[in-house]
């Protein structure tokens, strides 16, 4: 009679456990409905609709692509209002963030934190706000956001990849000597870190100044058993050069930096560890589940009283295991800002205020002119007392 | 049979547990954090190793005091004008960087009680277009308009921000000099000139590192 109650009991207790993970499993994937949208096609209007109705960690990624979005429409007022709102949140120390701790957490997804970004990610940002800072004549502005860019480049795993971009380095000094200063040393940097490509001396008379991109930028993807490895997609873009043709002038714009070299000679973040960890404890509790759940059946095959509440002691354990690694989430965060380049390029000229058509071309690797892409524009030069930047784009949205 | 409800039992108080650990994923202060109004010379909780408002506060309280106190401004006998030239910036920061000299200005305006003026060069087209309707007779005149009334500068003040960074595993330090002057506008002598300088370091979560 007494054996008979306790059986009872443990399975009542047994019950009751699966009950909690249920319970539990269920909790976890609450999340407040959020209205559904409507899209009408125009990436900036579009942008800032998912902006308002995404989580706040996400924020920062809807500003850097309505921000491109924007560059890429010619509305740099825009693009210039989402920078501002991203760029005093990765240029700060983002320390006891509770997000972020969640983030580390076992049972929480690297992307419950708050969006930020790559390295790649957080260059160009200050990238596209240095040149619309230049087109507001803050040059200094702009050559601080070139400088802020390149030491969030300084940590990579490998010393010769850490502050490798050329253009952050050329675009500095170029600034500096456009403001009478020396910028010799952040030129002799961006020359190293071009090799065998040769940059053009500084014209600081030069008052056009062409920010170019183009090809496609890196995707991220988890790898690993449980997407816990952040991994890059990346796929050499047709077009590897591009030139400007403007009053007379053929412009090279050639590929200064590689945003997927750059994404992908990084090296391991300190959350590539901790992701990890979380992958190691989902595989072992897993293990334990299965073991565990394999000799609760055998037990209940023993056909003794004992047998019984050694498969149900084994069989609660079991559970306890396979519930314990479901909830664990190693997944890395592949949250990507997803319109940027692969390619950019930088020229200076001098041309005197006015209008000019122009054609803009890209080559392949060949040299071949990629006849699908060409683009007949205007340029439109301020007064001389001022620079005027024109960005180009082979991107779209 | 005690050591099998012993371990049910555990498991039960370990189950919940967990969950209760790992679920947090939900809404984040669901009742908001209030507002919190800070001084401006005031560290807030949210910050970085840049230029931020203390420092503004802190930087430009002692760039007013200092040329309140120079024997060219203490003692002149003719009120020295002044012109604000804007600030260079060579820190990785990118700021506004007029704010300095603008709080710089308004505290002098406060302090000086019209011992320095200073000359509104900002609205320079503005006066010009103003005084040519006057001119031109298109608006109505309190003085001749063609005697040339705006004055010239005595003085200039103007300043640059420069800056050091280190970053290592360790955490980012940003060193920022912030320096000011003023130049005689005749000779161009500086008569005076000072700086602050603020050091901070910190370090991100792993997360973001």
């Amino acid at each position: 009679m007494v054996n008979c109650l306790n059986f009872l009991s443990l399975r009542r207790i047994l019950a009751a456990v699966f009950a909690l993970g249920l319970l539990g499993l269920m909790g976890c994937a609450t999340q407040p409905e959020r209205p559904a949208l409507r899209l009408t096609g125009d990436p900036i209007i579009d942008g800032n609709a998912h902006r308002a109705a995404a989580p706040v960690q996400d924020h920062v990624l809807w500003d850097y692509r309505i921000a491109a979005s924007a560059l890429h429409a010619g509305q740099p007022e825009e693009a210039k209002l989402h920078l501002d709102t991203a760029l005093p949140l990765i240029g700060g120390i983002l320390a006891n963030d509770a997000d972020a701790k969640k983030a580390r957490s076992l049972f929480s997804a690297e992307s419950t934190k708050t969006f930020i970004g790559e390295p790649y990610e957080r260059v160009m940002a200050y990238y596209y706000r240095g040149l619309l800072y230049w087109r507001d004549s803050q040059p200094d502005n702009a050559r601080a956001c070139y400088r802020s860019a390149q030491l969030i480049d300084s940590d990579a795993e490998t010393a010769e990849y850490k502050c490798d971009y050329v253009l952050l380095d050329y675009l500095d000094g170029f600034v500096s000597a456009k403001l009478s200063a020396d910028g010799s040393d952040a030129f002799a940097r961006a020359q190293a870190n071009a090799k065998q490509l040769k940059l053009p001396a500084y014209d600081p008379k030069a008052n056009v100044l062409i920010f170019a991109e183009y090809g496609t930028g890196p995707r991220k993807y988890g790898g690993g058993e449980y997407g816990e490895q952040l991994k890059f997609f990346v796929k050499n873009s047709t077009a590897h050069a591009a030139t400007l043709s403007v009053n007379g002038q053929t412009v090279s714009l050639p590929a200064y930096d590689d945003l997927n070299f750059q994404a992908t000679t990084r090296g391991g973040r300190v959350m590539d560890y901790i992701l990890g960890g979380k992958a190691v404890f989902k595989r072992t509790t897993n293990t334990v589940g299965d073991v565990a759940l394999v000799g609760a059946f055998i037990a209940a095959n023993n056909g003794s009283r004992d047998g019984d509440r050694a498969a149900l002691a084994l069989g609660a354990i079991g559970l306890i295991g396979k519930i314990a690694s479901a909830a664990t989430t190693p997944r890395a965060d592949i949250r990507m800002w997803d319109n940027l380049p692969q390619r950019l390029s930088f020229a200076a000229l001098r041309l005197a205020p006015g209008d000019y058509p122009a054609i803009l071309e890209f080559q392949d690797a060949a040299g071949k002119t990629l006849r699908g892409l060409t683009q007949t524009i205007t340029l439109h030069v301020d007064p001389a007392d001022r620079d005027t930047v024109i960005f180009l784009s082979e991107l779209k949205r | 049979m005690n050591n099998s409800l012993r371990l049910l039992a555990l498991a039960s108080v370990a189950a919940p547990a967990l969950f209760l650990a790992g679920c947090a994923t939900g809404v984040e202060s669901p009742s908001g954090v209030p507002l919190t109004e800070m001084k401006a010379d005031e560290r807030g909780f949210v910050a970085g190793t840049g230029v931020e408002s203390q420092d503004l506060v802190t930087v430009s309280d002692k760039m007013a005091r200092g040329v309140l106190a120079i024997p060219e401004i203490a003692n002149a006998k003719q009120t020295p004008r002044i012109v604000l030239e804007s600030v260079v910036n060579e820190t990785r920061f990118p700021i506004s960087k007029d704010i300095f000299l603008t709080r710089i200005r308004t505290q002098l305006n406060e302090k000086a009680m019209g011992r320095v003026r200073f000359l509104d060069r900002e609205m320079m087209k503005t006066l010009e277009r103003e005084r040519d309707l006057k001119r031109n007779g298109q608006v109505t005149a309190s003085a001749d308009p063609s005697v040339v009334e705006f004055r010239g500068a005595d003085y200039f003040l103007t300043g640059k921000l420069q800056g050091l960074t280190t970053k290592t595993s360790k955490g980012t330090s940003d060193y920022i000099l912030y320096s000011f002057r003023l130049t005689d506008a005749r000779t161009s002598e500086i008569i005076w000139e000072s700086s602050a300088e603020i050091k901070k370091q910190g370090l991100e979560d792993a997360a973001y590192r």
